[in-house]
């Protein structure tokens, strides 16, 4: 069956390049592309074990009068008929409940603000929300339109780390784009990566589908980002540590998608790989 | 013991704790329950606070614009700053059970204290009760959230918060637990009435720890006779009339506000303005009107007949102008008020009518009339029937209080078949409960059944052909598409062409399109799967192909549906 991309579309310059980039990413899948047109500032996404609420700002309601006639004009182009959602249901009769049955969703960094953040280094709190609620990768797209042409999986041995690994190879697959792996290895064996490797029995799909695995040692992680293709789609598991981890230590995410300006897939804890 | 295996068993007990779902549910529950009774202390205090500090403002010409002023404060805080939209509270509640396994956001735990608090303390005609459910109900659902627990388990404490919070305003624990089971989650089930009973009890204590250990109303002795629960059943009468008015409405002036151009933090504060000017004429429309409550089950309400029945008629008015226009609150304590003084004008009219009756007193059909209301706009006879033996200590009126509640609540169910509570949901169709059949197929997507393992044959393909296809797949049905567009063309039922695979001269002549069905009917991946069943009935066809953009998908068969279906209805109800 095919897959199927949300993008809530906003009708602005800066909509229409977020736009784009969902084009793209459906014409290389092959996937289904269902727009979201919203009439009310606020829509509710259910998810398993939680409820987001996404406030919008004013300009996804500008010039309603051609905002589908826009899509059908970029989807044309692209040689895609896009789906049009209309809610079926609403909480407290006035908020649109969405659905959250795709398979990927496409957002800008911030959902919520125009171009002032939707620069690099900055996440919007309703993305972060969908991220760790969702069970479908979302895909942050780069301020403004650009192609990939490879695949690059951050990998850092963690369970979510190889959760993004299975959502890479099978993008490779589906786009036949070249997958790349990219890790630093933060003071540990290069060996111990291959461990992981091994344990989550994806060794025989490493060797059958990765083109180059970039184990970097030296130097700080923000300095080994150089190595990274710029036309490459970055696949990164999103939020698997816990609150304090990620406080004392960091989160590995938040510097990739502060200093990198490819697309990047966040791949959730709550996200289900269905197979390739 | 060391440190590592004393964490070790900490552990284990941990994981053991956590194995057993009840458990767990049980001892979340009490922490539910005290949270949810908490947020009911906190909006009673609030109330309080609010009603001393405007007290001594009400004598002013301008005092008509403080529900004006609160209902759009309300308004403000609710739309503008939290961005929640407004409602009764109980729908949402009861909506996120039926569709949505619990879900509810978590600013729905604080966000109605406060607005509720806006518009009631302001003198807004509406009840605290609503809010503290929603906020209870919400704190249940986070909670649930928070330990990551299955969607039963979370529907449970969504109820536990409820009935803590209902437990805890009234003081009345089993009223709590009864309208939790029959409003909010609407069955009765062992595995929800444990959990539910004790935060429903913890509510109540930590109430009556914070606020000490009193009936909302005053006992009084009623002596029950027969003529008494003969002049029940014109409670019954009046009580039915005025629940279906009440209901009308609120529906009505909540069109006539939808309508009207003025942003959405304006329009409470129209019903806000009007229902000062109605209480400047008369106050005890104001608020939630427990004093007023009060007086007339102690039979010290002096206001004659003719009064008390305008009085009936302006609290109808100012709960649908506060409630119909946007304002904050519940439509409980208006019930009750309401209730109390349409027992009261029934009372004073059967006493001016038949001077020599010896009625038990007015305070007792006051009683009844709050049991009326309550049942006839909550169809809910339970709750009705043990909230007001619980807030006012009156066991002898259980007889009449039976009858009114039942009687009123079939009545009402009659003329107007939903609670006020669900008929917008039932409007619309979302309201199911989980594990009726409605419920289960929502929750199952074509999607999901669809299997995709079937052989496609091109259009053009030779019967014999064909049948060697047929010889290597265990399926008896063959989707047809076009060999150069793909688009799916048909379908074949090999039962349908026997005759051809038995007669050798059609081998060679025949192809695929020659001997397929055009006429069956297909299903988009997005279809409701009611909608798909309906369609399997009319075309007495057990499966059914799935098309998607013109390209055959697969098949949906009832088999596969009613397995999912049964997984589905154990993981709602909780049985296997």
């Amino acid at each position: 069956m095919e897959e199927r991309l949300l993008h809530v579309f906003r009708n602005t310059p800066l909509g229409r390049e977020t736009l784009l980039q969902s084009l793209y990413f459906c014409n290389t899948l092959a996937a289904n592309l269902h727009i979201y047109v919203p009439k009310a500032t606020q829509f509710l996404m259910y998810f398993d074990h939680d409820a987001v609420q996404v406030d919008l700002d004013g300009s996804y309601l500008m010039s309603p009068a051609t905002a589908v006639a826009h899509v059908e004009a970029l989807a044309e182009q692209n040689h895609i008929k896009p789906t049009f959602l209309t809610p079926k249901n609403y909480t407290a009769s006035q908020l649109p409940d969405i659905p959250t049955n795709f398979n990927y969703m496409c957002c800008p960094r911030s959902i919520s603000d125009l171009s002032s953040k939707i620069g690099l280094g900055y996440i919007g709190p309703k993305v972060r929300r969908i991220v760790k609620s969702s069970t479908f990768p979302v895909l942050i797209t780069s301020p403004s339109f650009k192609k990939w042409k490879s695949i690059c999986v951050f990998y850092g041995g963690s369970n979510n780390a190889n959760k993004a690994l299975s959502w890479g190879i099978s993008l490779s697959i589906k786009s036949g784009y070249p997958l790349d792996m990219f890790t630093y290895t933060d003071g540990r064996n290069e060996g111990y990566f291959d461990e992981q490797i091994k344990a989550a029995e994806m060794t025989e799909k490493v060797k059958r589908h990765v083109r180059n695995w970039h184990k970097i040692s030296e130097g700080k992680f923000e300095e080994s980002l150089y190595t990274v293709d710029d036309d490459a789609l970055l696949v990164v598991g999103a939020y698997g540590h816990g609150l304090i981890k990620d406080f004392l230590f960091g989160s590995k995410m938040e510097t990739i998608q502060s200093w990198m300006p490819n697309n990047t897939m966040l791949v959730g804890p709550n996200c289900t790989y269905r197979g390739a | 013991m060391n440190l590592s295996a004393t964490l070790t068993n900490a552990k284990l007990k941990w994981a053991i704790f956590r194995s057993d779902d009840r458990l767990t549910v049980i001892a979340l529950a009490g922490f539910v329950g005290v949270c949810s009774g908490l947020a009911a202390v906190a909006l009673n205090r609030a109330l309080h606070f609010m009603g001393t500090a405007l007290h001594g403002l009400y004598h002013h010409w301008w005092a008509f614009l403080l529900p004006a002023g609160g209902a759009i404060l309300s308004a403000f805080f609710l739309n503008t700053l939290l961005k929640e939209r407004a409602g009764h509270g109980v729908p949402e509640v009861v909506y996120a059970v039926s569709r949505y396994g619990g879900l509810l956001r978590f600013r729905s735990s604080y966000s109605r204290l406060v607005s509720s608090c806006l518009t009631i303390g302001s003198g807004g005609s509406a009840g605290p009760e609503a809010p503290v459910v929603m906020s209870g109900a919400a704190l249940g659902s986070n909670i649930a959230k928070y330990f990551a627990l299955k969607e039963r388990q979370r529907i449970t404490l969504v109820g536990c918060g409820a009935a803590g919070a209902i437990g805890a305003i009234f003081n009345a624990p089993i009223a709590g637990l009864v309208f939790t089971l029959e409003v909010i989650l609407g069955e009765w089930r062992t595995h929800n009435i444990i959990p539910i009973a004790i935060a429903a009890v913890t509510g109540t204590e930590l109430s009556r720890l914070l606020q000490g250990n009193q009936i909302p109303f005053q006992h009084q002795q009623f002596s029950i006779g027969l003529i008494d629960i003969g002049a029940s059943f014109g409670v019954v009468a009046l009580a039915t009339i005025v629940s279906v008015s009440l209901g009308r409405l609120l529906k009505a002036m909540n069109g006539v506000a939808s309508k009207s151009r003025l942003p959405q933090w304006v329009r409470p504060g129209v019903g806000g303005a009007a229902v000062g000017i109605i209480g400047i004429f008369l106050p005890l429309v104001l608020g939630e009107g427990y004093l007023s409550v009060q007086d007339m089950i102690q039979s010290s309400f002096t206001p004659g007949l003719s009064l008390v029945a305008f009085a009936v008629v302006a609290k109808m008015l100012a709960t649908a102008l506060t409630l119909g226009w946007g304002g904050s609150g519940g439509i409980f304590a208006p019930s009750l008020m309401i209730g109390s003084l349409s027992g009261l004008v029934y009372y004073r009219f059967i006493d001016w009518l038949l001077p020599t009756a010896a009625l038990a007193g007015e305070g007792c059909f006051a009683l009844l009339g709050m049991a009326g209301l309550i049942s006839g706009m909550l169809q809910a006879p339970l709750t009705a029937i043990f909230l007001i033996v619980e807030i006012t200590g009156s066991y002898e009126v259980i007889l009449p209080l039976i009858i009114v509640s039942a009687l009123t609540s079939t009545f009402c169910y009659y003329i107007e078949p939903t609670s006020f509570y669900l008929r917008d949901l039932i409007e619309k169709g979302q309201y199911m409960l989980p594990g009726t059949d409605a419920r289960v197929l929502s929750d199952l997507t074509v999607r999901e059944l669809v299997e995709t393992d079937y052989l496609s044959v091109p259009n053009d393909m030779l019967l014999k052909e064909f049948i060697d296809v047929i010889k290597h797949s265990h399926r008896y049905l063959f989707p047809v598409q076009d060999r150069d567009t793909s688009k799916y063309v048909g379908m074949i039922f090999i039962d349908r062409i026997r005759p051809y695979l038995f007669d050798p001269h059609m081998h060679a002549v025949l192809m695929t399109e020659q001997v397929m069905d055009r006429a069956v009917p297909a299903v988009k991946p997005d279809d409701e799967l009611a909608d798909v069943l309906n369609l399997m009935e009319r075309s007495r066809l057990s499966s059914l192909p799935v098309v998607e953009s013109n390209r055959f998908v697969g098949m949906l068969s009832k088999s596969v549906l009613l397995d999912h279906y049964r997984k589905e209805l154990i993981v709602q109800t909780g049985t296997g």
